[in-house]
């Protein structure tokens, strides 16, 4: 294996890290305000979807900004079941992953391509050259935001009120802090990262949204905050592992001698290797008190 | 006779049936898989053929989805028992059981199962519409490994969707075709051995995670193929994507790495800049096929294969891009203004591997044709086993 | 004769308001449904589809025919066995979305019946005690993950659905293919199918197996210590710890009751599923079962008997769904964003505040038919 070879590798490794590591991260801010959204798969799908259209009318800003634009509205619709309404967070989550499902793939019929829409070539994000092939702009805004989000969660005022609302709502309550508008807004502010991760998918990385294009990326990133037990950095780093192993699993298969392994088992290993770092890792991480749990003031 | 009678017992009846008489306005039920529409692949192709039968027959076509594969036997029996279809088409091997099942229960109906074989074949009312995609495949391999051993390239690639027999067809004839491709080149260019290029090859296990089939890609031409045929469906949507990135990343317009498409033709796409050819499969002209016999009054049950000598199989040719052109415009697929484009870019990319290479292929074509080779293939796990041992193409 | 009238009225008025509290769960459930399908509408209205022709067209194929309810029936058939999957857990505080590979794993251990001969009956049986096995099996990964090493049961069950998923691929190609045709598994012997129970459609014996599946987890929730341990943890975790209940037992319990009721699932398609009886590369068969039991087993509130009322509900909006594409040209992708409304709504504590206002209407209502009715009674007095 040469060097550009490697540089693939990583080129390879990078636009599979981004979607992980942005959604990752966008729910680490949630998570750290306490509300637990396992539906950030449906967000990825949807947004890819709406992303797409955004794209073909008025290029592959405003499809970022329409995907990001689906996170908010979604997560919003989450945050407020599960703030003021007290709902069930597991529960929201898993109707947004069944209405993401269900709403992408009929948007594809009405728009009379049934099963995929490309992005026209106008309205894909340019990339940037390099010699072992193309990269994402995308991939720098990832590699900046998990330095900002780990600044802002352990440097500034809001960070503290974010972690306290998280921690002890009672507490944080007492102190004057509105814990429900802070979890709304830390889950709305997620749900943007999720969406611009959703739209780089299909505006930028892979040029077409299909009825599942998210491909369990969005628990993936999940399995990433456990391991970076709410640290956005580590978040950057998982993702980055999850990617690496993925594309190194892919690299595997396609080669002649990899026909003594059967395929199915190199293509575990990504899930394999989150599995044990997830289990490794889980001893020194702690999670908020009251992560999960609505706030219900006694 | 009994279709006489049958009529003339409604008409007695006073039930009025006026959709199923006259077959010239009847009503064909395209039944398809999970995939559903927009798969680029059967189920598309299948509906285009059924859509222009109907615009030529005027007949009415519904095409009925399904959500799981437990809606196979309900599709089918539902639509067989509303008595309004004319011709009911599965389109796909999953729908095979359930039309055998179903298919006894109506013997007046009338069923086309595209690649379903064997196992129904002695069921009457059913027409199977089989393929030999080992042949078309045979030849884009001989292609694409006289292209790799001719630019210096150390390997060929294919992205595949699920291990099914249908596909151990292709794969089979891949590995045949660019095996024979190495001998000509050798023979050709006076070598000793066979020139070293191998097969990259992957089954995907899915016929849809389009993203899967653009990072496959993007490591097998790190990986140094120069070609990816695409027999996976959609997932070629990726597989030419990652192509196209990678020469806008070098800066190059033409030549290789090329793409092979895969069921319709595909050189098309990207204005035609990176399709060196297409392994058509015609289902549509297989469901047009099947659709004129019931028209006709020529409905037979049993095989019917689509093979290189009567069209139902082959590689692209200059003629083809011009029919998928004019199809494009109509389909507004293609502006108006992009066609001679397309054209230049296709001709121009065709120039980029040698004339000889051409002649050899279309050797091997007339080879096939007149039986003088016999492109093996594969229907299970064993048989394709064995190919693979015969042609290991490390 | 008013008088008596009046008191029976207000029996009746009690009657219902009794029958509406005690009917919370039941009536939350179908408010949520109709919210969903409300949701459903407005989509198919703004997408140019006709939501009326949509939903009639539905629900006549899901329950109009003999045909239909039969499907519906056999569409709900194996989400009862994965929602069970889904409810114990919660029952036990926890969010288990593992019946999807626990299902995969259970319909490939039921094929192995096709290995060997056994008499008819005992050939069955020991398919499903395979599946029960595997199911079992599989979900006690994720159940020690989280005992020993605390991971988040959500975390560890998604990894090991993909893990499940390419182990069954790779098993269904290369050990349980079906030598002459090599897109499917070996079918399931006649010997070892559930028989059709209606014929000309996919309904077959396995319903029964559902239903009394559903009734031995509700005896064991609600009848037996171990399911009270599972409640109780799941109600009070704390309390439930100081009342000395081992909470890594009820842990491992209730994952592995639920691994049996996953493989089971998965057992009830290959076994009871016509025509093909066996797996195809891919799965298709048999993906989703698993994540569609969580909507079934929330409409269900997480009670055996209300999955089993769910599960009809869902069958019919699966078959249903089907007609509807026939005869009303509606792509039947609305029923799963249908689907998702309903469990996002069913999410909302909230939504028993609907009900006194509810409530309050009906009074208003039976009060008004009274109306009317002493009216028409002073009518009929005074004409003669």
């Amino acid at each position: 294996m040469d060097i550009s070879q490697i540089g693939s590798i990583l080129i390879i490794t990078l636009h599979a890290m981004v979607p992980i590591c942005l959604t990752a991260v966008g729910e680490i801010i949630g998570e750290t305000a306490g509300l637990f959204n396992i539906g950030l798969e449906g967000i990825l799908l949807t947004s890819a979807f709406t992303g797409v259209l955004g794209a073909k009318a008025g290029g592959a800003v405003v499809g970022l900004l329409v995907g990001m634009g689906t996170g908010a509205i979604i997560s919003l619709i989450f945050s407020v079941i599960n703030t003021y309404w007290k709902g069930n967070q597991m529960i929201t989550g898993i109707g947004i992953n069944l209405f993401a499902l269900g709403f992408v793939a009929f948007g594809l019929i009405v728009l009379g391509s049934p099963g995929f829409h490309p992005v026209p070539p106008e309205g894909r994000l340019v990339a940037i050259r390099t010699p072992w092939g193309r990269l994402s702009p995308i991939i720098f805004v990832t590699l900046i935001v998990p330095f900002v989000a780990h600044w802002f969660l352990n440097r500034t005022r809001a960070g503290l009120i974010l972690k306290a609302t998280g921690e002890s709502p009672e507490a944080a309550d007492v102190a004057g802090i509105r814990v429900n508008l802070v979890r709304l807004l830390a889950t709305t502010f997620g749900g943007i990262l999720a969406g611009l991760a959703g739209a780089y998918i299909s505006v930028s990385w892979i040029g077409s949204v299909t009825k599942q294009i998210s491909a369990g990326r969005g628990f993936i990133s999940l399995a990433t905050v456990v391991f970076s037990g709410l640290n956005p950095l580590l978040a950057l780093l998982g993702a980055f592992v999850f990617g690496l192993f993925e594309s190194i699993a892919i690299w595997i298969r396609n080669l002649p001698a990899a026909r003594m392994i059967p395929w199915q088992f190199v293509a575990m290993i990504p899930y394999v290797v989150t599995l044990l770092v997830v289990s490794g890792a889980i001893g020194r991480v702690r999670f908020p008190k009251s992560l999960g749990k609505p706030y219900i003031r006694e | 006779m009994k279709r006489i009678l049958t009529l003339l017992a409604v008409v007695l009846l006073g039930i009025s049936l006026v959709g199923m008489i006259g077959l010239g306005n009847g009503k064909v039920a395209l039944v398809l898989d999970v995939g559903g529409r927009g798969d680029l692949s059967f189920n598309d192709m299948g509906f285009w053929g059924a859509a222009r039968a109907a615009e030529d027959f005027g007949l009415e076509v519904v095409d009925v989805s399904s959500a799981t594969p437990a809606d196979y036997l309900p599709n089918i029996q539902a639509t067989s028992a509303s008595g309004e279809y004319d011709l009911i088409i599965g389109v796909g091997f999953l729908l095979g059981d359930a039309m055998n099942a179903v298919a006894p229960n109506y013997p007046d109906q009338k069923y086309a199962a595209i690649d379903v074989d064997t196992f129904t074949a002695n069921q009457p009312n059913i027409m199977n519409l089989v393929f030999k995609e080992e042949q078309m495949s045979a030849l884009v391999g001989a292609l694409g490994a006289m292209a790799a051993a001719h630019h210096g390239y150390r390997y060929v690639g294919a992205v595949l969707g699920m291990e099914i027999p249908v596909l151990f067809h292709f794969e089979a004839g891949y590995r045949f075709g660019m095996d024979w491709g190495l001998q000509k080149y050798m023979e050709h260019e006076g070598l000793a051995e066979k020139p070293e290029v191998g097969l990259l090859s992957v089954y995907t296990g899915s016929f849809d995670n389009i993203a899967l089939g653009k990072s496959t890609t993007e490591a097998q031409l790190a990986q140094g193929a120069i070609a990816v045929y695409n027999v996976a469906g959609p997932l070629g949507i990726g597989d030419l994507e990652a192509i196209t990135e990678y020469h806008l990343n070098a800066r190059t317009e033409t030549g290789p790495p090329y793409y092979f498409g895969v069921d319709a033709n595909q050189d098309w796409m990207g204005f035609g800049m990176h399709t060196l050819a297409s392994g058509m499969k015609l289902v549509d002209v297989a469901v047009y096929k099947a659709i004129e016999s019931v028209v006709n009054g020529t409905f037979v049950g049993g095989s019917n294969v689509f093979e290189l000598s009567n069209g139902g199989v082959k590689i692209s040719k200059a003629k083809d891009l011009l029919d998928s052109i004019e199809a494009g415009l109509k389909g507004k697929r293609i502006e108006y203004a992009d066609q001679y484009t397309i054209i230049e870019n296709w001709a121009e990319n065709r120039n980029t591997v040698p004339a000889w290479i051409w002649e050899a292929v279309d050797e091997l074509e007339a080879a096939i044709l007149d039986g003088s080779i016999v492109v093996p293939t594969a229907n299970t796990t064993g048989e394709i086993n064995a190919i693979r041992d015969k042609y290991p193409l490390l | 004769m008013r008088e008596n009238q009046g008191t029976s009225e207000s029996r009746l008025l009690r009657g219902v308001h009794r029958t509406l509290t005690g009917l919370h769960p039941a009536l939350e459930s179908l408010l949520a449904a109709l919210v969903g399908m409300a949701v459903g509408a407005i989509l198919m209205r703004i997408w140019g589809y006709n939501p009326w022709k949509a939903y009639a067209a539905l629900f006549r194929g899901a329950y109009g025919s003999a045909f239909g309810r039969a499907s519906s029936l056999a569409r709900g058939v194996p989400l009862v066995f994965t929602a069970m999957t889904f409810a114990i857990c919660m029952r036990a505080g926890m969010f288990n979305i593992g019946a999807e590979g626990q299902v995969f794993l259970g319909a490939a251990a039921a094929i192995t019946v096709a290995f060997f001969h056994l008499p008819p009956g005992l050939h069955l049986i020991v398919g499903l005690v395979f599946a029960m096995i595997a199911g079992a099996a599989w979900s006690i990964g994720p159940a020690l993950l989280k005992v020993t090493r605390g991971v988040h049961e959500v975390i560890s069950t998604i990894m090991f659905n993909w893990i499940a998923r390419f182990l069954v691929f790779f098993l269904v190609v290369n050990v349980l293919v079906d030598p002459r045709r090599a897109e499917k598994t070996l079918s399931i012997p006649v010997s070892a199918r559930f028989p059709v129970l209606v014929s000309r459609t996919d309904l077959s014996y396995s319903i029964f197996l559902a239903i009394a599946f559903a009734l031995v987890i509700y005896f064991v929730l609600w009848h037996t210590v171990v399911g009270y341990e599972i409640r109780a943890a799941g109600l009070n975790p704390t309390a439930a710890r100081y009342g000395g209940i081992n909470s890594k037992r009820t842990i491992l319990l209730s994952f592995i009751l639920g691994g049996i009721g996953a493989g089971l699932a998965g057992a009830s398609i290959v076994m009871g599923q016509p025509p093909t009886y066996a797996m195809f590369s891919g799965l298709p068969m048999i993906t989703n079962t698993g994540f569609d039991g969580m909507a079934v087993a929330m409409v269900g509130r997480n009670h055996p008997i209300g999955i089993l009322v769910a599960a009809v509900f869902f069958g019919g909006l699966t078959a249903g769904g089907r007609t509807m594409q026939i005869f009303a040209s509606t792509p039947l992708e609305v029923v799963r964003v249908v689907t998702g409304v309903i469990v996002i709504t069913m999410a909302i504590p909230e939504l028993l505040r609907i009900f006194p206002r509810i409530k309050g209407e009906l009074v208003k209502i039976l009060a008004l038919i009274r109306k009317l009715h002493q009216k028409r009674a002073s009518q009929s007095e005074e004409s003669p």
